[in-house]
This record gives C-alpha cells, sequence and structure tokens, in this order.
C-alpha cells in the first residue's frame, strides 16, 4: 500500500455506541468505501471472571460461566460443572444427563433464533428479524417454568441438575419445539429464498477452512465449510447423552467454492444446526427414565475437591467453549480457572478478513461469525 | 480436507522428542497428551506441530502463576481430524519472564498472548502489537491475575479508579 493512498484514508470507530455493536469497538480505516485496516478491540465487555472464579466455590462457579453468555446459558455454564466433576469424581444420574442435553440443545436453538434476529435487524430485514424473537418467547417461557428465570438459570451444577422437568414443563418444551417446526419451512423460505439477503452476503466474507482454523475459528464458521467439526461427536461427554440418540454433524458444502465458506454458507448452516438441535431433543424426551436428578453425595463431595487439574469443552453455539481448572487439595476455591470463549477467535479474525471489503459489508461479516462479546471479554 | 495424513498422540510425541530431547510426556486421556517443553524450545515444538498436524486448531494459551515468581504456561491444540488434544506446558521463573512468541505460525495465538502478558506480566518476545487486550490503561503493570494481586480496596488507589461512595450506615435515615 503506498503511503499516499493512506493520507485519504479515514479511521471510524463502529462501536461502542453503534447500535449493533453491542459491547464491543473496532477502529476501521477507509479509502473512499473500502476498508484498508481493521482494528477489533476488546475490553468493552470486561468483568474479570478469571479472578471471580477464584473466589467462588464450586457450585457457585457455574454461576459466573452463564454471565459469559445468556443466550446459551445452559452451555455456557456446562464446562465448568464438568470440569469439577471430573476432578471431584462424581457420578451423574443418567436422568439428569439426558435433562442436561435437552436444555443444552434448547440453548442453542434459543441462541440460534436470537442470532437470526439480531443478524437480520443488522442487515435491515426486519421481519426475519422480529418473527424467530417471537419463536424465542417460547423457548424462554419453558426455561421460565423450570429454573424460575429466563437467562440467567443456572441448572447444572455438580452431580446432576437442579430442578426437575413437571408435566408443565414438558408441554411447554413441546409447545416451542412445534411452533419451531411449524414456522422454520417459512423461514427458510423468507430468508434464504430472498434474492435481497442473497446478493448482499453471497462472496461477503468468504475463507478457507486452513484460514479458519489457524485464526482458531471452531464450530458453525467451520462446519459452513464443509467440515464436520464437532465436539458432540469428536469427543463426546460421558456425563452428556449425544451418543444415546442418532444424528448426524450438520456440514454445509458449496459446490460454487468447496472447502471455503462465505456469510451466505453460514446462514445457511445455522438452519441446519437448529434442525439438528430439534432432531435431538425430540429423541432424547420419549428416553428419559425415572429416577434421582442428582448424586445425593455430590453436594458434599464438591465442596472440597483434591488437587487436581481438568479441562472440560462442550460444543457451543458458537463453537469450541472450554474451562481449564486447577484446584490445590482440600480446596474451597479454583487455584485457576481459564475460561476458554469460541468467540476470541471470530473476532480476531475480523483483522485479517475485513480488509479489502466495502464498508458496507463489514456488518455482514461480523454478523456471520455471530461473536458474542462475552466470550472475548469476560 | 481429505488429506489421510492421520497421526496419534503418541506418534506426534515421539517425532517433536526425538527432534527436541529436552521435552517430555505425559499421557492425559484417549489420545490427549501433553508435552513438557523448555522454554526455548517452544518456537520449534509448535512448529512442528504445525508441520505434522495439518488441521492443528490453536485452542488456547493462559498463564497459571505458582507463586513465588514461578509461572507456567499452557498451549492447547485440537486437531478435529485425528480427535488429537496435544497440551503444552512451560515453567518460565523471574519478576517478569520472558518467552518467545509463536504467534507468526498461529495467528489466533496472538490474542492469547496479549492477555497472558497484560494478566500475568509474562512478556513474549516479538509479538507484533503487545498492547493491553482486556485492561483500561490505567491497570498496564499491575497484573491482576498474579496471586499477588488482591482484590479487596486496599489496592485501590493504584488503579486510579475512583472509590466507590460509602454505603450509608442505616437504611432511609438520610432521606
Amino acid at each position: 500500500m503506498s503511503p499516499d493512498i493512506l493520507d485519504e484514508a479515514m479511521e471510524i470507530w463502529f462501536g461502542p455506541q453503534h447500535v449493533s455493536a453491542h459491547g464491543w469497538a473496532t477502529k476501521l480505516t477507509l479509502v473512499g468505501d473500502y476498508v484498508v485496516e481493521c482494528d477489533p478491540n476488546a475490553g468493552y465487555f470486561h468483568r474479570s471472571a478469571e479472578k471471580v472464579l477464584e473466589y467462588k466455590n464450586f457450585r457457585q462457579g457455574s454461576l459466573v460461566l452463564e454471565r459469559m453468555c445468556m443466550l446459551e446459558a445452559f452451555l455456557a455454564e456446562y464446562p465448568y460443572v464438568a470440569a469439577v466433576e471430573k476432578i471431584a469424581e462424581l457420578e451423574v444420574p443418567e436422568r439428569a444427563k439426558i435433562m442436561r442435553t435437552i436444555m443444552m440443545e434448547m440453548s442453542r436453538l434459543h441462541s440460534i433464533q436470537f442470532w437470526w434476529g439480531q443478524f437480520n435487524a443488522e442487515l435491515g430485514f426486519f421481519t426475519m428479524a422480529l418473527w424467530p424473537w417471537v419463536d424465542r418467547e417460547y423457548s424462554l417461557d419453558a426455561f421460565e417454568e423450570l429454573t424460575g428465570s429466563r437467562h440467567t438459570v443456572s441448572y447444572s451444577t455438580p452431580g446432576g441438575v437442579k430442578y426437575d422437568f413437571t408435566d408443565k414443563v414438558l408441554k411447554q418444551l413441546d409447545r416451542a419445539i412445534k411452533r419451531f417446526e411449524d414456522r422454520l419451512p417459512k423461514f427458510r423460505d423468507m430468508q434464504m429464498g430472498s434474492p435481497t439477503f442473497r446478493a448482499r452476503t453471497k462472496g461477503i466474507g468468504q475463507y478457507t477452512v486452513k484460514q479458519g482454523l489457524k485464526w482458531g475459528l471452531s464450530g458453525p464458521p467451520i462446519k459452513a465449510c464443509g467440515v464436520p467439526m464437532d465436539l458432540r461427536k469428536d469427543a463426546p461427554d460421558p456425563n452428556l447423552a449425544y451418543n444415546m440418540c442418532d444424528w448426524e454433524v450438520p456440514i454445509t458444502e458449496n459446490p460454487d467454492h468447496p472447502g471455503e465458506s462465505d456469510a451466505l454458507d453460514r446462514m445457511e448452516q445455522r438452519f441446519k444446526e437448529a434442525e439438528t438441535s430439534v432432531q435431538i431433543i425430540k429423541q432424547l424426551l420419549p428416553q428419559l427414565p425415572e429416577g434421582p436428578i442428582i448424586d445425593p453425595k455430590a453436594r458434599a463431595k464438591a465442596n472440597r475437591l483434591p488437587e487436581g487439574e481438568a479441562y472440560a469443552r462442550v460444543e457451543g453455539t458458537r463453537g469450541i467453549t472450554s474451562l481449564w481448572l486447577k484446584t490445590q487439595d482440600k480446596a474451597q476455591t479454583a487455584y485457576r480457572a481459564k475460561i476458554r470463549g469460541p468467540c476470541i477467535a471470530s473476532y480476531y479474525a475480523l483483522k485479517d478478513l475485513v480488509p479489502g471489503a466495502k464498508f458496507a459489508d463489514f456488518i455482514v461479516i461480523f454478523g456471520s461469525l455471530d461473536p458474542y462479546p462475552g466470550w472475548w471479554d469476560r | 480436507m481429505s488429506e489421510s495424513t492421520g497421526i496419534t498422540a503418541s506418534t506426534l510425541a515421539r517425532q517433536i522428542i526425538n527432534r527436541h530431547p529436552q521435552v517430555s510426556s505425559r499421557p492425559l486421556g484417549t489420545n490427549e497428551i501433553e508435552l513438557v517443553v523448555p522454554s526455548d524450545k517452544i518456537r520449534g515444538v509448535v512448529t512442528m506441530i504445525d508441520e505434522n498436524v495439518h488441521d492443528a486448531l490453536p485452542e488456547s494459551i493462559f498463564g497459571i502463576d505458582l507463586e513465588n515468581d514461578k509461572y507456567e504456561l499452557i498451549y492447547i491444540f485440537w486437531s478435529h481430524s485425528n480427535r488429537m488434544l496435544v497440551q503444552l506446558r512451560v515453567s518460565l521463573e523471574g519478576e517478569r519472564p520472558e518467552i518467545d512468541s509463536t504467534c507468526d505460525i498461529f495467528p489466533g495465538f496472538e490474542w492469547h498472548e496479549r492477555e497472558t502478558r497484560e494478566m500475568f506480566g509474562i512478556e513474549f518476545k516479538n509479538h507484533p502489537d503487545p498492547r493491553l487486550l482486556l485492561l483500561p490503561d490505567e491497570l498496564e503493570g499491575v497484573f491482576p491475575l498474579r496471586k499477588r494481586f488482591q482484590t479487596d480496596q486496599s489496592r485501590l488507589d493504584e488503579t486510579g479508579i475512583a472509590p466507590p461512595k460509602a454505603r450509608p450506615k442505616t437504611g432511609g435515615d438520610d432521606e
């Protein structure tokens, strides 16, 4: 880049007060309509969660985790619970395993519904923004009935889950799933069948698998390139029930550019992700056995943990979500807890992905990766 | 991505140890391995992972404060095609320990290194962008995730942040 081009360059801060920038700010350098430099900034949402975890006991810790991403709270809190279970060697009852998995998939569904709305609002398609948000209320009703809270659910706990499914919860889950299935063909038609939407996203923010992996991307942004990278299949957690049902990892392969993905592929991928979640929930619901939902000794065992290290991971809505936990002997709190959110990679990726794109396409690239600031700021 | 260069964790460990005999290994689980790497060999080992594992995903780098100026760094890699997890452990010592940056090999590590630097005071040599990532400028050089950083209000002066207003002693009296 010759220096005289940069003489005409203009710097623009996208966020933190922009309506689409919920907790982040990116400095863009523009020449004319094109972005020549992108500098994503983090830290606007930092709540020092890792330090806080050093002062919380092992039953409180998951409450901090779910605040990293409230849209997928059931998934976000799980790595902490799993890490504690690994160190304390807790057994989880069969019923709790299935209930956890069902609620985690409901959480994924809810998060995708929210993202549809948010992404479309950013692009200016307001019908598709509000319709999924109506459906999302049905999932939230079930969460509220089950846990008493719509977002900060604190459901999983070391050794099991906190609340049992009542008839009303089952009815509401059923209603949310039915509603979603009814409306899915309409959504697909409205979204993928819209020539405006296709023109707006086709070929935008395109990268190869190799590039994506080097940035550290995981989850839908990689599966949209046609690689079935999914921890639910690759490293099945013994305390979850993903191996008790029959499903395939959803991938999107675009014949126009095999091994690459653009914003349109990533939208298609989210449709498949949501369908897979519904498929898993529908298979697991009838399999619910009778029995306890928590190991009665778990509470006492999780009070003080032996010395140990554990790394627990879960396939979140946005990719690999994990927690690395180190404890000292007879510890009541973590010695070190490291949260790894998937979005630290997708936000970082903008630095390489955005330069060369038009300014108006910045939000398409950003939105299609579905970054949530809680995951990089923590 | 149909390259069928499958590799297991133990094969990778053997290849790395053959090249760098100072490295030692410890199994963590099924196809999960930990390599204890001397700090001056980190670039060699990360380069070997990049060359031998075609879909290595740089998951995370983070520090652990073991107190008395002792630190550990953990590097985590995941390979989907091999279902393989590799964890590197590096011991560091000193008031401001140093290690070579690896973010030219795996760009995804750039922010993890920035975060480890601001939180633990571990310097990554040749890092292209060593600014603060999450912390405000007032907390430069304070290293909040070190164990000696106390979170009570006794250190509030150092941060330059205004202290919170004192709470009223009894509710409702002031009104």
